[in-house]
């Protein structure tokens, strides 16, 4: 059984079942005024699909109490409860109506219960949650960290240079084309290329540094 | 997330009329029967063993032979109510007693030096076809179970392997001492015990994969829909 923090035992056991109000028609209940689930069961294995229904809404409740009890979060809680209910629907063929349906819809439950909990453990043990040092800003600059802050600082740099200077940065540089590559594309001299980026270079050594070019 | 209630109408859709499973004991009958018919058509195929009336006057291999069926039956009974929602742990106790007086008559064997530990007890010839009636026992013993287990891919896959894996590995043994003429040999021990370590411990790592594979294949409950959830 898992371990749950809560106080009370994480499993009722079946007379508990009594607890959870009806809200089935009159000719599933018996006598004592409860729903008799085990005769819902019995009907939508023989292809009622209103006592299926009726079955599994009312179930619903019963099952994310249990499933309340182990997990925080609700959006886990209602993940086992869709579990529990998707298996309830894949082994309904296994249920036998002479017998009780507490024990078979709380065991069903267990197993769901314990499969979710290893695997809130498995990703515990690789995964870490946000903290806050994680929060993101509205102003989009201080969601930036150095690194990319230089790069942008790069690439304005880049922008101010003069046409032909800009262009050999580019093509050589940031586009790692050859002199040839680049000298075919532009149309300019292999020399005349050279003169650009060196020149280059140096002008955005003095934007960088903020010193007049 | 699906809503919960989007899903009940989903699974309402598909509902259709299901065939209830029969009484588990019913359903181990039924598999110890088709065990059974195995059984007799590797006697039939290979032949019993040819000093088993002499064998049969001996207490300890009886009391061995009847050990390892009763493995088997009270096994593939706690399997079978294993598999079931609900169902009491208390059943993996009921094949004990049986293991208990299986193991030790074999382990008795051994330490009274009934056994010959020498090389003359081991026969290569014999572990061949050994082997084949190992297989043609386990296997389709194996599939059958199985298939009639996959349901518990969803609940106690582990457990219920393990102990299945018991119930065959005892019918195998119990075919194994049925056929081939091992006696006071270390064979004994390599064969009845070993195999048995082996079906059980196979069956105790694969068995939740395997179940889960034959669940998907076997019992498409699910609408295809909501199998990817």
């Amino acid at each position: 059984m898992p371990s749950c923090s809560q106080e009370n035992p994480p499993y009722p056991s079946a007379p508990r079942l009594m607890l959870v109000t009806s809200t089935a028609p009159d000719s599933t209940r018996i006598s004592n005024g409860q729903s008799d689930w085990s005769a819902l069961m019995a009907k939508a294995q023989d292809g009622d699909r209103d006592a299926y229904r009726s079955l599994l809404r009312q179930v619903e409740p019963y099952v994310r109490s249990i499933a309340a009890r182990c997990f925080n979060l609700p959006a886990d809680a209602e993940d086992v409860v869709q579990d529990v209910l998707l298996t309830v629907h894949a082994i309904r063929n296994t249920y036998d109506p002479r017998r009780p349906f507490g024990p078979w819809l709380v065991a069903i439950a267990n197993r769901r219960i314990i499969d979710r909990l290893r695997r809130h453990t498995r990703q515990k043990a690789r995964e870490i949650e946000l903290s806050a040092e994680h929060e993101t800003f509205a102003e989009a600059p201080a969601n930036l960290d150095s690194t990319i802050s230089a790069e942008l600082a790069l690439v304005g740099a880049i922008d101010k240079l003069p046409p032909d200077q800009r262009d050999a940065v580019r093509m050589l540089k940031l586009n790692e084309m050859s002199l040839k590559e680049a000298s075919k594309a532009s149309g300019r001299s292999i020399v005349a290329l050279k003169v650009a980026t060196h020149r280059a270079i140096k002008n955005l050594r003095h934007l960088l540094k903020g010193e007049p070019s | 997330m699906r809503n919960t209630s989007d899903l009940i109408d989903a699974l309402v859709d598909a509902a259709g009329p299901v065939q209830r499973l029969r009484p588990p004991l019913l359903r181990a009958v039924l598999w110890l029967a088709l065990a059974a018919i195995v059984l007799a058509l590797l006697c039939v195929a290979q032949g019993v063993r040819t000093d088993i009336f002499m064998r049969l006057q001996q207490p300890m291999f009886v009391v061995s032979m009847i050990g390892a069926l009763a493995t088997a039956i009270l096994a593939a009974m706690a399997s079978f109510k294993l598999s079931l929602p609900g169902s009491s742990r208390w059943w993996l106790l009921l094949p004990l007693p049986a293991l208990a007086v299986w193991v030790s008559t074999i382990g008795y064997g051994c330490l009274t030096n009934w056994v010959r530990m020498d090389p003359e007890g081991i026969r290569v010839g014999e572990a061949a076809r050994c082997f084949a009636t190992l297989l043609l026992t386990s296997v389709p013993l194996s599939l059958a179970k199985l298939v009639m287990l996959r349901h518990a891919a969803l609940l106690r896959p582990t457990t219920v392997a393990a102990i299945g894996g018991l119930a065959i590995a005892a019918m195998t043994s119990f075919a194994l001492s049925l056929i081939h003429d091992l006696d006071a040999t270390i064979m004994i021990l390599l064969w009845n015990l070993g195999t048995a370590a082996v079906i059980a411990g196979l069956a105790g790592i694969f068995g939740r994969p395997t179940l889960a594979w034959v669940a998907a294949r076997v019992m498409p409950a699910l609408p295809p829909e909501l199998s990817g959830h």
